[in-house]
């Protein structure tokens, strides 16, 4: 991880170089994230010509208004992912944007910059997903990628709210230990 | 783990963008005063991005990469920069005290009744500000290292009475808490005494207890910078005395 960022701008350097209007900053921040950007508005839209164009709207949004994003209170790819999510499910549920994601100070351990450590990161939560029961996947894919509530979900599962919910709570915690070597 | 067990659930959800409705609500009222709440939020975010990275895989098609750095070509703009930031917000505090200034001369001018609630407003406020130094000087008292503490036993095998005197001499803040006292016979009052270094023993109050024996006496007029050898409670005639004129019930070295 140290390696690569010697040789590699920071995210921080390329957003303040996209700050003071930097286009080829713009580039390289889009070569570095777009992929994940359009992978979780494909997986929320399931559609290539909407996740096309979200991914062109948060790439944008972060060119009109890079001040938006705060390098002191987190890294950069947790809040493209959480920028990206929320504005699909505004997209889904075709709802006005909601206020923006206002606080997402992530920490954050695997370097995104870095290809293998993210291919090896995801590997590994795709496992811890796959041996979760069902049940408890689908509950947390539900709330994240569909947008649904708990009551949603419980209304569609048939499973008790209080079910749903303690299922959410213990996946989440479960997938925290998926990265702890 | 110390975040409170009956948020734990909703934290999860609230993490996901899957709380709604009330709970959301008492939520976020919560988070804002609780930060061991607080930072289990953060981690359960940072968990849901997670949850987010399994989706990864696809890649855009190259015309994603051409459409958008024709846009923001298109969008070519000055730098955004900290500088000229900065000075707008130096400005915006005079802009918005100017702007108040404006509105409070326009309702002032409107009409009477809005000064007079204006006066009422200043009165509440003066009051809550008296309130608020009487209560930093009571924790003072209470809590100040310089604080003399000094407990009052009885002088004869009474009942068990007690009292706790918080003295600061610098302040001339003083507060007896008494329990377990006799109820009086009509006509009498406990006064609370205090006993110079050197001379005669200053009136600090008088009080009387309630029907389960406790009494208080909280920031007696007193003199500032009287050095206390001791506190004592006699019994008096209502109105109380200037001096003592009776053996002291109660009574406590200052030490």
């Amino acid at each position: 991880m140290m390696a690569d960022t010697t040789a590699v701008p920071s995210d921080a350097g390329l957003v303040s170089a996209i700050a003071s209007g930097d286009e080829s900053a713009m580039g390289q921040l889009y070569d570095r994230y777009s992929a994940v950007v359009y992978s979780i508005a494909l997986r929320v839209l399931g559609d290539v010509g909407m996740a096309e164009d979200l991914l062109q709207e948060v790439f944008m949004q972060l060119w009109r208004n890079p001040m938006a994003f705060d390098s002191s209170r987190g890294a950069l790819a947790p809040w493209l992912v959480a920028v990206t999510r929320h504005r699909a499910i505004d997209w889904l549920r075709k709802r006005r944007p909601e206020t923006p994601v206002a606080d997402v100070a992530l920490s954050f351990e695997p370097d995104l910059a870095s290809k293998t450590e993210f291919a090896r990161s995801v590997g590994k939560i795709r496992a811890m997903l796959d041996r979760m029961p069902p049940t408890q996947r689908d509950v947390l894919e539900m709330a994240y990628f569909e947008g649904l509530t708990h009551s949603e979900i419980a209304a569609r599962t048939g499973q008790p709210l209080g079910t749903v919910k303690t299922r959410i709570r213990s996946g989440l915690l479960t997938l925290r230990t998926a990265l702890t070597p | 783990m110390s975040v409170h067990e009956q948020f734990a659930e909703d934290l999860a959800l609230y993490a996901l963008g899957a709380l709604a409705g009330p709970e959301k609500e008492a939520l976020e009222q919560h988070l804002e005063v609780c930060s061991p709440c607080q930072s289990e939020l953060r981690q359960l975010q940072s968990d849901a991005t997670l949850l987010a990275l399994s989706a990864t895989g696809p890649v855009p098609p190259p015309r994603s990469r051409e459409r958008l750095l024709r846009a923001i070509a298109r969008e070519r703009r000055a730098p955004v920069t900290v500088p000229k930031r900065s000075v707008w917000w130096l400005l915006a505090p005079y802009a918005v005290s100017a702007g108040l200034i404006v509105v409070a001369g326009f309702l002032w001018n409107q009409s009477r009744s809005l000064n007079r609630t204006l006066a009422n407003l200043r009165e509440r406020h003066s009051a809550m500000e008296k309130q608020l130094r009487v209560a930093q000087d009571l924790v003072n008292t209470l809590t100040s290292p310089e604080s003399k503490q000094i407990t009052l036993a009885p002088v004869k095998a009474l009942p068990q009475p007690q009292g706790k005197a918080y003295y600061l001499s610098s302040s001339g803040h003083l507060i007896l808490l008494a329990n377990n006292l006799a109820p009086l016979p009509p006509g009498k009052v406990y006064e609370l005494w205090l006993i110079p270094s050197t001379g005669s023993p200053i009136p600090a109050g008088l009080f009387q207890p309630d029907s389960r024996g406790t009494a208080t006496v909280v920031n007696p007029p007193l003199p500032v910078g009287v050095e206390a050898k001791a506190f004592a409670i006699t019994i008096e005639p209502t109105g109380g005395s200037p001096a003592p004129t009776s053996q002291p019930i109660m009574l406590g070295a200052a030490g």
